[in-house]
């Protein structure tokens, strides 16, 4: 009888029951129909994976619960479309009457549509929040979402300007944004991870990915005959290809390719451990009340889901080649047909494999990265004073799913 | 009292199947440990430690499924602000409660069913989107072109211009990007002058035409917004005729008659709208709607090129020159060169332009639209470039 009732596990334990292979059922099916409806069904397709993903999540014996529902994301999707048409209407109306350079207006529009990306981050968080139940008592996240967009817009420009070497402050501000703002029942969350810690443990990492692109702008400053330049330039050369020709030209583009591909390689043999660096970082400063966590997570296991991942990508894309391949012969084999039928064949195959390819690689990134890194993350969790989460009153409310809406009208997505 | 109480309870409790279940009562998170009977009514949630106190009573017809983790019936309330929750791990209970409780949807058929539902009106708002704008959008378009001044569309004209020159010179020739400027090209610009004139008349135009010649190798011509219309050097250099010229150039005007770049504009602007913004953004799934987009796309421009040739082929019967000359360099053009993809998406296929320009040309007796001096002036009018300094 006792077994009957959920396995206790100690206070602090968390645990992830999902499985990986109802994963893959769930997100094939629902890459399925979202070819078939253009995208439309996305809403039940979000729906039913954050409610495999939460309801897989236990911690200290009870498993989270999402009770958010499509109908509602749907709703939040048509009140975003109807403050954006005006907004881009307004935006396309202004480029085209107002006597202002077309730069100066796409300024402006960008920055609108960056600062409204981020309050729609930021509203989408607290709908799922409050659509975040445990033990009968929801999450909460209250706070201006205005001024978590203008804050955030400030960090971003920040990171920009310093070329990235602000991102581990950024990211800690933001962090601490959201998590002070952020509460489970009457518990109050916050944030205790240090961007000063995360700088020193990430700098490495930023010398080995930016550092090539500095160094051949640096050894480009020494071998580029600046007053040669400045002698074509006032001669009316308008052309600035034109200046790279020759000798010069070749030293450019090698140093310039050098930069980039040591700088490309760089970032992709090191991701993985940037991705576990955040990772542990993220989780070890989540904080509720008295309740903190502890990450565990050791580099060597976000290696091995980033090879699998590259592996099965490589898989499919060869497999899906030699379909197509094979799929051609016989079709060329079998009905013989005329110069024309082929190359219209041809470009319906192009099209299909762009989209198989596509999708495909999505749904295999969302299994073997995203989810195999939530399992890790939680596996590797440990809480510590958990005891807190046992006399938890309730508080808040259900926030409206019009973030959620916004952030998909403006393609910057959520689960 | 309370003993009385408790009594009834196990009395009750052991007429009905009972079974232990976790109880939140959303006021807190703490963790009631309880025995649920499934009585007659509902079910009775009673504390499992010492005198099995009544918790809380949950009517069947109140009952609600909610997402929880494989193997635990998760119950809510129906209608309850609180989020009180009830979690039965027990396989017979959880049967039991399901059996009598029609709400909770038993195997999920009525679930499977709404979601069915959801699948095909999502369908079949995917399938009206692309009707709409297959046939809706091309039909819209044409409506609001008339109300459009010419002016903006002449600024539109220009304002692409800015951006598509410098591409088109593709060897950063500048000044030298335009033929017929110097004093040895003086007499092909005047042969061409004369040609475009003679069009122009059968034509009536919204727009003051201005023809360029540029120094391009490909054989090509372009019509921006607005009436300014690029001759690729190659297409002067494929031409074997001036008719076969004019028939392009007649081409050319069709466009710019049917104010083809503003209806572009607004075909891509409604495009953006339903598929960019209606479909949304969504991981992955972007693929589809770009792949339809660009179907879409080349339906419009497919449409626009037959329009444009049917109109070459009724201007140059007007101008007395031969209607078929357009589907010859059309001929030539594709034996000469590799017929890509983008070619065949954006226009329709050669052989059937070239049939449906022979199908509409009425033969007759024509004569050539330029006499073989101002012919010959024509095919010069592109001098060789002078070596820069």
């Amino acid at each position: 009888m006792a077994d009957a009732i959920s396995p206790p596990g100690p206070a602090g334990a968390v645990r992830f029951l999902g499985k990986e292979a109802a994963y893959w059922r769930l997100r094939i099916k629902g890459a399925g129909l979202l070819l078939l409806t253009l995208g439309i069904y996305r809403f039940w397709f979000a729906t039913d994976v954050r409610r495999y993903l939460w309801a897989s999540t236990e911690i200290g014996g009870d498993s989270l619960e999402y009770a958010g529902l499509a109908t509602e994301l749907l709703g939040g999707f048509l009140l975003a479309i109807a403050i954006m048409v005006p907004l881009y209407t307004a935006i396309a109306a202004a480029a085209l009457t107002l006597d202002t350079s077309e730069e100066a207006v796409a300024a402006i529009g960008f920055i609108l549509l960056v600062l409204l990306g981020q309050l729609a981050l930021y509203r989408a968080r607290r709908y799922r929040l409050t659509r975040t139940v445990f033990r009968g008592v929801r999450f909460d996240q209250h706070g201006s979402a205005w001024r978590y967009a203008l804050y955030a817009l400030f960090w971003w420009t920040l990171v920009v300007a310093t070329l990235g070497l602000a991102y581990p402050w950024a990211q800690a501000a933001l962090q601490r944004f959201k998590m002070r703002h952020t509460s489970y029942g009457d518990l109050a969350g916050s944030f205790a991870g240090s961007g000063s810690a995360l700088f020193m443990r990430t700098l490495a990492l930023w010398f080995l990915v930016i550092g090539p692109i500095i160094c051949a702008f640096v050894v480009l400053g020494h071998t580029v005959d600046w007053d040669a330049l400045n002698k074509m330039v006032t001669a009316g050369e308008s052309n600035p290809l034109a200046l790279l020709t020759g000798k010069t030209g070749e030293t450019v583009l090698a140093v310039f390719a050098a930069g980039i591909g040591t700088s490309l390689v760089a970032a992709l043999l090191l991701y993985p451990l940037f991705a576990a660096m955040m990772m542990r970082w993220w989780i070890s400063g989540l904080r509720f009340g008295s309740v903190t966590a502890q990450s565990l997570l050791r580099t060597s296991q976000v290696y091995r889901i980033y090879l699998r991942f590259a592996a099965v990508l490589v898989l499919f894309l060869l497999l899906t080649f030699a379909a197509a391949g094979a799929g051609t012969f016989i079709v060329d084999r079998l009905l013989k047909p005329s110069a024309d039928a082929k190359e219209l064949l041809a470009s319906i195959v192009t099209i299909v494999l762009y989209v198989v390819i596509v999708l495909g690689a999505s749904t295999i990134y969302q299994v073997v990265v995203t989810f195999a890194m939530w399992r890790l993350g939680v596996q590797t969790a440990e809480l510590s004073g958990a005891d807190a989460l046992d006399s938890v009153c309730a508080a808040g409310v259900p926030s409206s799913a019009l973030g959620e809406g916004l952030a998909d009208a403006l393609g910057v997505g959520g689960v | 009292m309370s003993g009385m109480a408790s009594a009834t309870n196990l009395a009750l409790a052991a007429e009905a199947p009972c079974a232990p279940a976790v109880y939140f009562d959303g006021t807190s998170s703490v963790r009631n440990k309880v025995i649920v009977a499934a009585t007659e009514t509902g079910l009775r949630i009673m504390a499992a430690q010492g005198q099995h106190r009544v918790l809380d009573e949950w009517a069947y017809a109140e009952l609600r499924r909610m997402s929880g983790p494989e193997g635990m019936l998760r119950l809510a309330r129906r209608g309850e602000t609180l989020l009180a929750r009830l979690e039965i791990r027990d396989a017979h209970l959880t049967s039991i409660i399901e059996d009598r409780a029609e709400t909770l949807d038993r195997g999920g058929a009525a679930e499977r069913r709404l979601r069915r539902k959801v699948i095909g009106l999502s369908f079949a708002a995917a399938a009206s989107l692309i009707v709409t704008a297959a046939f809706g959008l091309p039909a819209l378009a044409s409506r609001i072109i008339p109300f459009i001044p010419l002016g903006v569309e002449q600024r539109l004209g220009a304002d692409i211009d800015k951006n598509i020159r410098p591409a088109l010179d593709s060897q950063h020739l500048g000044s030298a990007f335009t033929c017929g400027t110097a004093t040895s090209e003086a007499a092909g610009r005047a042969a061409l002058d004369k040609l475009v004139g003679k069009l122009a008349a059968a034509a009536a135009l919204p727009f003051p035409l201005r023809v360029e010649v540029v120094r391009r190798a490909e054989p090509n011509a372009i019509a921006l917004p607005g009436g300014h219309i690029y001759v690729d050097s190659g297409l002067i250099a494929q031409a074997q005729t001036p008719d076969e010229l004019a028939g392009v150039l007649a081409h050319e005007m069709g466009h710019v008659a049917r104010r083809d770049g503003t209806r572009t504009v607004l075909q891509t602007a409604g495009l953006s709208f339903l598929f960019g913004m209606m479909l949304g953004d969504f991981v992955g799934g972007g693929a589809v709607v770009i792949a339809a987009r660009t179907v879409l796309k080349s339906s419009y421009s497919r449409r626009a090129e037959t329009a444009a040739d049917a109109y070459s082929v009724d201007l140059m019967q007007k101008a007395g020159g031969d209607p078929r000359a357009l589907g010859d360099i059309l001929a030539r053009i594709v034996e000469d060169k590799d017929q890509g993809l983008k070619l065949l998406l954006d226009h329709p296929e050669t052989k059937e332009r070239i049939a449906a320009i022979d199908a509409v040309a009425v033969p007759g007796r024509t004569e050539p639209l330029l006499d073989a001096t101002d012919w010959a002036a024509l095919k010069q009018i592109c001098a060789p470039v002078p070596p820069k300094s």
